[in-house]
């Protein structure tokens, strides 16, 4: 069971000159196994707290933690999770490291790829993810010994050649049922990373990559922007199935309620100027589509 | 400087080149005229802008690293029964006709001040021969200079519906001290509705000067794809060109390079339409690393005869650090109505966001960028119809990245 804590977190846009405070103390918490629905108006800073919490190198951290408290087993159980190494802050690490400890952000604009095809960047990615969280958990003194030892006996050669931990064989068999559970092409996995795909086809194919990284956490901002109803069941499905085979915890960010009938939330909260000003059921969902932000912000300012 | 025990730059050498190849009078005095020739001849053009020329052949010492008679190398040139590929003196003896009629006529040996010293110099080539009707694949030709300097020359003649596919590989092996020189002109004359598919990959050592012309002749319906590629050397100054003189006639000249450490390349593609129902396609793309640097010019020349003319030019230049630098000059001169062209050049980085995303799927960022400089080179690969030449672009690309 892993926890990803959010503590008063705020942060501006790390450019200089610009001193503009997006996140103003985001408190939030998500567990594995737990949906949550981030909702609020544009600019209010959901997409923001999604990027900082990956790690995107256009936003500062000026207060606050980002903390992700992990349990022994939460990477299968012969993976011993030491003691002193159950809590990490995301904030001091590089944005492939917090994906290799379980963390996975959907975008809500998906880069395409020219020339690098799906089925390579993935195995890629998921050997990486798998490579560095080994490093991660390594005892420090070990891993001088190994790099020692690596030494020169590598050529750079080798690189293309190394399979890594995920052969080619066994990661299609992976890639496969996992593309047939989201009733995906098969041909998509020897196209272009994104390139030439409609809006509804990258959005698809950020919830596969979530489904083969396996995350403890997937933060999947506005995934179901720009989907058709067909679609908008496709993805809902994978979301659905990241929380019930793999006890993934998912942010969900979202402007819509519709995917909310699909993927049901366990907690809504809904960001206004750069907290989070109110939390809920299900049911603050349905009442915000009814009646928008207003109320909410009338109440939280009387309050505050 | 270089001392300079070679023998001298004059008659005396030629004369001793040509001799050693058992030449015909009319090529010894093409080659003596070239050699007169060489006082008045200007460098090949290369782009300027007010107060600069992009790359400098003027302060390069041509005569101090030519060293015309040590012309060491390895050879290899070998091709199917059906065609013939011929060592140049071998070619003088049984084909003088071919060569009296097609040597010079491509690439006119007074063009420049560098062609002319390649032509009164040159001691080594090969001729290719392919008879009507012949489809000749995997004609290979590989050099290896182990020599200071090293000239050489490159005849393909495609008789009518001939086909013929050429993979050329300059390397260098032995270490020479001091600066080295490599000059190779290549001349196709393509016969109607033939095909000749000519491949280069070019990997020098990084203290040699590399100047290439490669430039066909295409007879109607006839097609000439050139593939350039460009990996090694301390300064490359390469063009290649087709000219389209035969009606319904075309051509792709496709580009790829990779610079690193302070190299310089100064590579054109070139194309000029001259008859009707002609097409072009210009593709190049390069990356460039460290203080790498890189001139790209590209023309599409389409005259007042060419009749609907389809015509397109892109160049990408990839900049891997702050210090390279590229600049790209894509020209369109159009002399008839009747045409249908496009052409464009841009500079650019690798993306940041690009780079956030796939971290953020957990691959470390050197891999990253290691994707998507070869993804951004698989457009050019693709279109690379020779395996062997795509497989090893590829991997000298990926060995580059991983150096």
């Amino acid at each position: 069971m892993a926890t990803l804590e959010l503590n008063n977190l705020h942060a501006e846009v790390a450019e200089e000159g610009v001193d503009e405070q997006i996140l103003d103390g985001v408190d939030l918490e998500v567990k594995s196994g737990e949906i949550h629905a981030l909702m609020g108006p544009n600019g209010s800073g959901k997409s923001t707290t999604a990027k900082v919490i990956a790690g995107h190198p256009a936003y500062e951290v000026t207060e606050g933690e980002v903390l992700l408290h992990l349990e022994d087993g939460d990477f299968g159980g012969a993976f011993e999770i030491p003691e002193d190494k159950r809590t990490w802050d995301l904030l001091d690490l590089e944005p492939n490291e917090r994906a290799a400890l379980g963390v996975f952000l959907g975008f809500q604009y998906p880069a395409e790829i020219e020339g690098v095809t799906m089925t390579n960047f993935l195995r890629t990615a998921l050997n990486a993810k798998l490579e560095e969280r080994e490093e991660l958990f390594e005892d420090e003194d070990e891993h001088e010994e190994e790099e020692e030892e690596a030494g020169y006996d590598t050529s750079p050669m080798e690189g293309p050649a190394d399979e890594g931990e995920v052969g080619v064989a066994e990661f299609q068999q992976i890639l496969s049922e996992k593309m047939e559970q989201l009733d995906m092409d098969e041909k998509f996995a020897q196209r272009y990373l994104n390139a030439g795909f409609s809006g509804g086809e990258k959005k698809q194919n950020e919830v596969l990559q979530a489904a083969i990284l396996e995350p403890e956490v997937a933060v999947l901002d506005e995934i179901d922007s720009g989907l058709d109803i067909d679609r908008l069941q496709d993805v809902s499905k994978g979301i659905n199935a990241l929380r019930d085979e793999q006890g993934t915890g998912i942010l969900q960010i979202t402007h819509y309620q519709r995917i909310l009938d699909y993927v049901e939330p366990d907690h809504v909260h809904v960001m206004l100027d750069g907290k989070v000003a109110k939390s809920g059921g299900a049911e603050l969902a349905e009442k915000l589509e009814d009646n928008g932000y207003d109320w909410v912000r009338e109440e939280f300012y009387e309050t505050a | 400087m270089s001392t300079q025990v070679h023998a001298a730059l004059d008659e005396g050498t030629v004369r001793e080149i040509s001799e050693s190849l058992g030449e015909p009078e009319w090529l010894l005095e093409t080659r003596l005229e070239a050699l007169d020739a060489l006082d008045d001849l200007a460098m090949p053009s290369v782009i300027r802008t007010p107060g600069r020329e992009w790359t400098n052949l003027h302060d390069l010492d041509f005569e101090g690293f030519v060293d015309p008679l040590n012309a060491a190398e390895n050879k290899d040139q070998v091709g199917p029964d059906e065609a013939e590929v011929l060592p140049f003196a071998e070619a003088v003896d049984e084909h003088e006709e071919l060569l009296k009629e097609h040597f010079g006529s491509v690439v006119d040996p007074q063009d420049n001040y560098l062609t002319a010293l390649s032509t009164a110099l040159f001691s080594t080539g090969t001729v290719v021969y392919v008879p009507e009707g012949v489809d000749a694949e995997d004609v290979k030709i590989r050099t290896e200079m182990n020599s200071q300097s090293l000239f050489n020359y490159t005849l393909v003649v495609t008789e009518k519906s001939a086909s013929v596919t050429i993979l050329e590989r300059q390397s260098t092996g032995e270490d020479v001290d001091g600066e080295r020189y490599y000059s190779g002109i290549v001349e196709v004359a393509a016969g109607e509705n033939s095909n000749v598919q000519y491949g280069s990959l070019q990997n020098v050592d990084e203290e040699t000067y590399n100047y290439t012309l490669k430039r066909g002749h295409a007879d109607t319906y006839a097609t000439i794809d050139w593939i350039e590629g460009n990996i090694g050397s301390r300064l490359t100054k390469s063009s290649v060109e087709t000219y389209l003189k035969g009606d319904s006639s075309e051509s792709q000249i496709v580009g790829a390079f990779f610079g690193h450490g302070d190299q310089h390349f100064d590579v054109n593609a070139r194309v000029w339409h001259e008859a009707e129902h002609t097409t072009a396609d210009l593709v190049t793309r390069g990356a460039l690393d460290d203080e790498a640097r890189s001139v790209y010019e590209g023309v599409q020349d389409v005259g007042s005869d060419a009749w609907d003319t389809n015509s397109y030019q892109r160049e990408n230049t990839l900049m891997l650090s702050d210090e390279s630098e590229a600049d790209a000059s894509p020209k369109l001169i159009i002399n008839n109505h009747d045409t249908e062209a496009s052409h464009s050049a841009t500079v650019g980085q690798v993306s940041d966001e690009d780079l956030f995303y796939m971290e953020t799927r957990g691959t470390d960022p050197e891999s990253a960028e290691n994707m998507l400089v070869e993804g951004f080179f698989v457009p050019v690969l693709e279109e690379v119809a020779v395996d062997e030449l795509r497989d090893d672009l590829t991997d000298l690309v990926a060995a580059r990245l991983r150096e």
